[in-house]
């Protein structure tokens, strides 16, 4: 592997997407040429890197006035899982039979963890590439934002599981029929028999259809997986952590920089994003209209939560502080600044 | 019909919303306000980060239905726990039972099948709501579920009805047509939905409100916008940083208020960010601004 690799983790609704652009705005103005991965810019950060100009190509490069390229991609499960079975399929028949199934409509869009899989599928072919000198990776929302680190995990024991090998048993003749199976065993005959009281016959089908149309492409899957969870592993690919202000936060926080380390990733800075200023001389809150005193309030909130954090971190990892702005920066310039403010932080 | 009265004969108000608004603060909020009401209130949460219980006060639910206060409980529920408990019910013979469950194509399955786990959480909240609960809790009035932030609040409600189409034969099958059937009364079910107004909160919110009406011929009963900074008077604002910040976060605040009511003329709840601690003062507080303000929406 040979480009560092920045990842960028968090709940729901912290900023990921604003700092993973930051970052990779701030890196592309000193010289190196970056490429930022993306799943769900708003409007006008879209705007802002063009990446909506054409959904057909993958990387996208932002017209930025820089020593370095900034190339923006936006990550779309189903379009990502299309694209692989197009490169797989061992024949145009094959790649039909897939991208027709009924089951493959309602699973490349909503099975568990497929878009965290394919993020990873995406940065690994990025990362071989060579082309750029930074990839930066904003991460999707999901229930649990360590999920995604899972998905070649589940995908390696889903393709090794007894499930594949049941799941592509000849369950069914020429005709479409459901042939006996006595060969499964007392095992499958009763799981297989529960699935038929529980679902019916017509899904089986549908799904042992799936499966099997699948096959060819199982090998190289297994492979690409464990070569994905290696880099995840590596040390050259590093962890950023964003985290809500709050002292509600602070569990949260400690709670997947633990996770992260103890699955063997490399966990850098931890950032603590939209915190409220401290307010100088300030009045208790009078009532609810008085903005001033809510600011305050918020403002030493914000402060213990952050101290707090730092306490419990104990210096095990950088702890970074961006305060609220008046706005969140939409244009590259204010981007490259947010960035170069989360670098400068780092350096201290 | 007033909005509290329609609120009040719902059996089933599903909360969604972009991660980091405020959901689960509005989902106990609607459940204390419910049950100041009178009525009987049994929230469910399936985020496996439990905190619907530190807002209400009490002890973590561990997947037992635990009573907050007065006609207000709290459940937190796993959805795999519930496919389980299906298979156990209906293959009753105990060595059948472990082999299935303990097998992984069953763990697969109920892992990537798409809509199972959704339907399983509607599923219990309509046995609920139907009576069938344990002694704790026999029959609540309403479940109010605290749905996961996944950015597809839609993807939840349709989830049934996707596995009613897949799956057309069998029990599951059978339960996810009753499930889908009870989803679209709109008489015993509604959504609310919960927003910040901030550019990204309403840009979901907006695509929820278009996808729930295109998908599900349906709108939802409430937004409630919350975490508001308070209204600015006309005055100069001087030099003052705090003040100054306090505007500028105002002024995204009424922008985005106005792009939400260009794509929603229903009923809109404007909820202050409000300098209480989380925990039941805070959801007390949320709760008697929801009222007022849909007693007057």
């Amino acid at each position: 592997m040979k480009t560092p690799l920045t990842i960028v983790v968090g709940s729901g609704g912290v900023g990921k997407t604003t700092l993973a652009a930051a970052m990779a705005a701030d890196e592309a103005g000193r010289g190196r040429d970056t490429l930022v991965m993306t799943f769900d810019p708003s409007l006008r950060l879209k705007d802002a890197l063009g990446v909506d100009a054409d959904p057909e190509s993958n990387d996208i490069q932002v017209p930025y006035d820089a020593d370095g390229e900034l190339w923006a991609s936006l990550l779309d499960a189903r379009r990502t899982f299309d694209t692989l079975i197009d490169r797989y399929a061992p024949n145009d028949a094959a790649r039909e039979r897939i991208l027709t199934n009924r089951f493959y409509d309602h699973l490349s869009g909503s099975l568990a963890g497929v878009l965290e899989y394919m993020a990873s599928e995406r940065l690994f072919e990025v990362a071989a590439y060579g082309k750029y000198d930074r990839v930066i990776l904003d991460t999707p929302p999901t229930r649990q934002a360590l999920d995604f680190l899972g998905a070649p995990e589940r995908i390696v024991a889903f393709l090794e599981s007894g499930a594949l090998r049941i799941a592509l048993k000849p369950w069914f003749d020429a005709d479409g029929s459901f042939k006996a199976t006595a060969k499964l065993g007392i095992l499958g005959r009763n799981v297989e028999s529960f699935f038929d009281r529980m679902v019916g016959m017509e899904l089986l089908r549908d799904m042992a259809e799936f499966f099997q149309a699948f096959a060819p492409l199982y090998d190289g899957f297994v492979e690409r997986a464990l070569e994905v969870q290696e880099m995840l592993r590596s040390p050259e690919t590093l962890f950023t952590l964003v985290s809500g202000p709050g002292e509600q936060r602070v569990a949260d926080t400690l709670f997947f920089a633990r996770k992260l380390t103890e699955a063997g990733h490399h966990l850098g800075p931890v950032v603590v994003n939209r915190v409220h200023p401290e307010v100088a001389d300030a009045p208790e809150v009078s009532n609810l209209s008085d903005g001033r005193g809510l600011l305050a309030w918020l403002g030493r909130k914000d402060h213990e939560g952050v101290a707090q954090l730092r306490e419990l971190l104990g210096g095990s990892h950088p702890l970074l502080v961006v305060p609220l702005r008046p706005d969140e920066p939409t244009d590259l310039a204010s981007l490259a600044e947010l960035g170069a403010m989360l670098r400068e932080q780092l350096a201290q | 019909m007033n909005l509290l009265r329609r609120l009040e004969q719902l059996e089933l108000v599903v909360v969604t919303g972009k991660g980091g608004v405020g959901k689960s603060v509005v989902t106990a909020a609607l459940g204390r306000m419910l049950a100041t009401r009178g009525r009987k209130v049994l929230l469910f949460e399936v985020d496996p980060r439990e905190n619907l219980h530190q807002l209400l006060g009490t002890e973590p639910s561990g997947g037992e239905i635990i009573k907050a206060s007065p006609g207000l409980f709290l459940q937190h529920i796993e959805p795999r726990e519930l496919i389980d408990d299906l298979v156990r019910e209906k293959l009753k013979i105990n060595m059948l039972v472990n082999r299935v469950l303990a097998s992984p194509v069953h763990r697969h399955f109920t892992e990537g099948a798409p809509g199972l786990k959704e339907s399983a959480v509607f599923g219990r909240a309509l046995r609920m709501v139907e009576g069938h609960g344990p002694a704790t809790l026999r029959r609540p009035d309403v479940v109010i579920l605290d749905a996961p932030a996944t950015g597809h609040g839609v993807s939840w409600l349709a989830a049934p009805q996707l596995v009613a189409d897949v799956v057309r034969s069998g029990p599951i099958g059978h339960m996810a047509e009753l499930i889908s059937t009870f989803l679209a009364d709109q008489e015993r079910c509604g959504v609310v939905l919960v927003t910040t107004a901030e550019e990204m909160p309403v840009e979901e919110t907006t695509e929820l409100i278009s996808s729930l009406r295109g998908r599900l011929d349906r709108h939802p009963e409430a937004v409630i916008a919350n975490a508001l900074y308070p209204a600015v008077d006309d005055g100069d604002p001087g030099d003052d940083p705090a003040e100054r910040l306090w505007r500028d976060r105002r002024t995204i605040n009424v922008t985005q208020l106005e792009r939400l009511d260009a794509v929603w003329a229903g009923p809109l709840a404007e909820i202050p960010l409000l300098p209480i601690d989380p925990g039941p003062a805070l959801v007390g507080a949320v709760a008697r601004q929801i009222e007022a303000q849909l007693r007057s929406a």
